[in-house]
């Protein structure tokens, strides 16, 4: 009774609401789901259905879910006879070079998300397939900045394509450890546009969920590949997309995935061919990391 | 850091385990805890890292948690005994509680998760710190209270660790999960025998420090941290990656190192107490911390590797760093076999 006299005054305040300015109370932090972020699309309503409502059981996927999860367990448990991440000691030492992403089928094309600011109610659009003898991917599309009417979003125009986040049995986080290398080395062939390269670690506070890595990737256009070689000391730390005062090196012992973002204002179609994503060990490159670590009450 | 600033947390830190050392009241020797662990939380973060930060907050409150369950424990037998002295915890509940709760400040198994990932978020210096002198606090506390603890809790506990150190250690690459996981393993041997002989426990726990410092210091010359670091020591220090390959030897218990002595003693004392089982077990598993020694013995020094480090010559030039600590704890930890009786008798 209480719930839907609430819910009912709720309806009456977003009619009664000037449509010229926005309504206030999305935006304060009411409630469980602002709290602990759960994302909402501006200018949509919220979901009041409770959690028990959404449940969709099933005893055969429950029972597929099992098998799987028990699999990956003994998989895990069998390669710990081995070596460090299931392979010899001596592979790991002598390694130099890792092609961590490749695309060479369709299901190479799962590790991936694409996303666009349409699901903010922005118009670019960006899709996936294989390239060309399956041998590589294509992330196309059509970049729009212009920003969606819905009386929040003052910004638009962007496109993203992100790597899942490894999971290991029982659905935990699996990070990749990168640490015998310092250098991200990509091949691929763009269209001239700039692009910013993400790499998101493992985080432990609430507050460090959305840092991230960046450093720039100019594509050159044309036909010819384009080898990338990008040092991981050049990755800077930005916070939802805020370049942070207080920069720190990137640890690569446990990274999570790595991104792509195209959002350069510049309205039209984009293309961006991707051959492989590796990791390689530069022994040339001593550098730890590039820029000034923001010395906190300095000595006068 | 300031160096009056980082003199006040050296000391509270020495402030802190003395304290715990000489006090008879169980509130006194919580407040030495506290003090230490408050200490140790400014170096920990000296590194303005999120892994740091991480770390001193799962230390923080993995200490704090053990703390407050002491308070608790030392309340209960309080309650119920109308005894605060140290050594006169009787009530078996306060003493199974203060048990697991000093299990969890040094990190014995099954309460060892914190340390590993506590461990690789820190620098070679603090860690050290943390996996020698934190040591010292639980352990007075632990020596004292050894007469009245539960034999089965303590077997327990001691093949737990041992089992779960040398399991967890088998495919790690960053060196400081490797300390960590031979530190909890180190501690099982410990624990096992604190019933029967606890100057044994002390023995191994002062030659366990002896040992880990070696390792730490080794690490911190060649400045290494990942196992393929470790491989182009030889390049920069020919006689420190022999001397390494050899203290790594002695913390896995092979004689005629020092490392073999207080294994060898433990073994013993169990085997005369009846439990010839229990001992086996334990020297069983004690050969899977042997086998990840190895594997850094193996990349250290037993292989060339083919890559070699980009500075050219580091050999010729002088090392900035302290390295008469290292050479000190590098003589002890291979050469004090021999002189078992002498030390058997200062520790009884």
């Amino acid at each position: 009774m209480a719930l839907s006299s609430a819910r009912l005054l709720r309806t009456v305040c977003e009619k009664c609401v000037c449509r010229h300015t926005p309504p206030l109370w999305p935006m304060l932090p009411t409630g469980k789901a602002a709290f602990y972020g759960e994302y909402r699309r501006p200018g949509q309503p919220r979901d009041w259905n409770p959690p028990w409502k959404k449940f969709r059981f099933s005893f055969a996927k429950g029972v597929q879910g099992i098998r799987k999860h028990f699999g990956l367990l003994k998989e895990e448990a069998m390669e710990r006879w081995v070596g460090p991440q299931g392979r010899p000691l001596i592979e790991h030492m002598l390694e130099q070079t890792r092609v961590q992403w490749e695309f060479r089928g369709p299901e190479s094309l799962k590790q991936w998300t694409v996303s666009t600011d349409r699901e903010v109610g922005g118009r670019s659009e960006a899709y996936l397939k294989l390239g060309r003898n399956n041998g590589t991917c294509l992330l196309y599309g059509t970049l729009c900045s212009t920003p969606p009417r819905d009386g929040e979003t003052r910004y638009s125009g962007y496109c993203a394509l992100r790597s899942k986040q490894l999971l290991s049995s029982f659905d935990r986080k699996k990070n990749m450890d990168w640490s015998s290398f310092n250098t991200l080395y990509i091949r691929l062939r763009g269209d001239g546009r700039p692009w910013m390269i993400n790499i998101g670690a493992e985080t432990y506070f609430s507050h460090m969920r959305d840092d991230m890595y960046n450093y720039f990737l100019y594509t050159r256009g044309g036909p010819y590949w384009q080898d990338i070689k990008i040092p991981f000391s050049k990755f800077f730390l930005s916070s939802r997309g805020r370049i942070q005062d207080s920069q720190h090196p990137l640890w690569l012992d446990k990274v999570n995935t790595i991104g792509f973002t195209l959002g350069d204002k510049a309205d039209g179609p984009f293309q961006l061919e991707i051959d492989f994503i590796a990791v390689c060990n530069d022994r040339a490159h001593t550098e730890e990391f590039a820029y000034e670590m923001y010395k906190r009450n300095p000595t006068v | 850091m300031n160096p009056y600033v980082l003199t006040i947390f050296i000391l509270s830190l020495g402030i802190g385990t003395t304290l715990t050392f000489a006090s008879s009241h169980w509130l006194l020797a919580w407040m030495g805890l506290e003090i230490s662990t408050m200490a140790i939380i400014p170096l920990m973060t000296q590194q303005h890292h999120p892994r740091a930060e991480e770390a001193a907050t799962k230390y923080f409150l993995t200490q704090a948690t053990a703390a407050a369950m002491i308070l608790f424990a030392s309340l209960t037998n309080a309650w119920l005994t109308g005894e605060w002295n140290i050594s006169q915890i009787s009530h078996p509940l306060s003493v199974t509680l203060t048990i697991l709760a000093l299990a969890l400040k040094i990190g014995l198994a099954p309460m060892h998760f914190w340390l590993p990932e506590v461990l690789q978020g820190l620098n070679l210096t603090t860690g050290l710190i943390l996996s020698t002198w934190q040591k010292l606090a639980p352990f007075a506390l632990i020596y004292q209270i050894a007469p009245n603890t539960n034999q089965t809790l303590l077997i327990t506990l001691g093949i737990m660790s041992a089992l779960i150190g040398g399991w967890g250690g088998l495919n790690q690459t960053q060196l400081r999960k490797i300390l960590a996981y031979s530190s909890i393993a180190h501690l099982g041997w410990m624990i096992i025998i604190l019933h029967f002989l606890p100057n044994l426990t002390l023995l191994n726990l002062t030659l366990y420090i002896l040992m880990t410092s070696t390792m730490f210091l080794s690490f911190k010359l060649s400045m290494a941290t990942k196992v393929n670091s470790l491989a182009t020591t030889w390049s920069k220090t020919p006689p420190l990656a022999a001397l390494t390959m050899l203290s790594l030897l002695s913390l896995g218990g092979l004689p005629p190192l020092t490392g073999f002595m207080p294994k060898w003693l433990i073994l013993q004392e169990l085997t005369k107490q009846n439990l010839p089982i229990t001992a086996t077990i334990m020297a069983m598993t004690a050969l899977l911390s042997l086998f990840f020694y190895l594997r850094l013995c193996y990349s250290i020094s037993l292989t060339t590797f083919p890559n070699i480090n980009n500075a050219s010559t580091p050999w010729r030039f002088k090392t900035t760093q302290m390295s008469v600590p290292l050479a000190i704890t590098i003589a002890l930890t291979m050469l004090l076999l021999p002189s078992t009786p002498t030390i058997t008798t200062l520790f009884s």
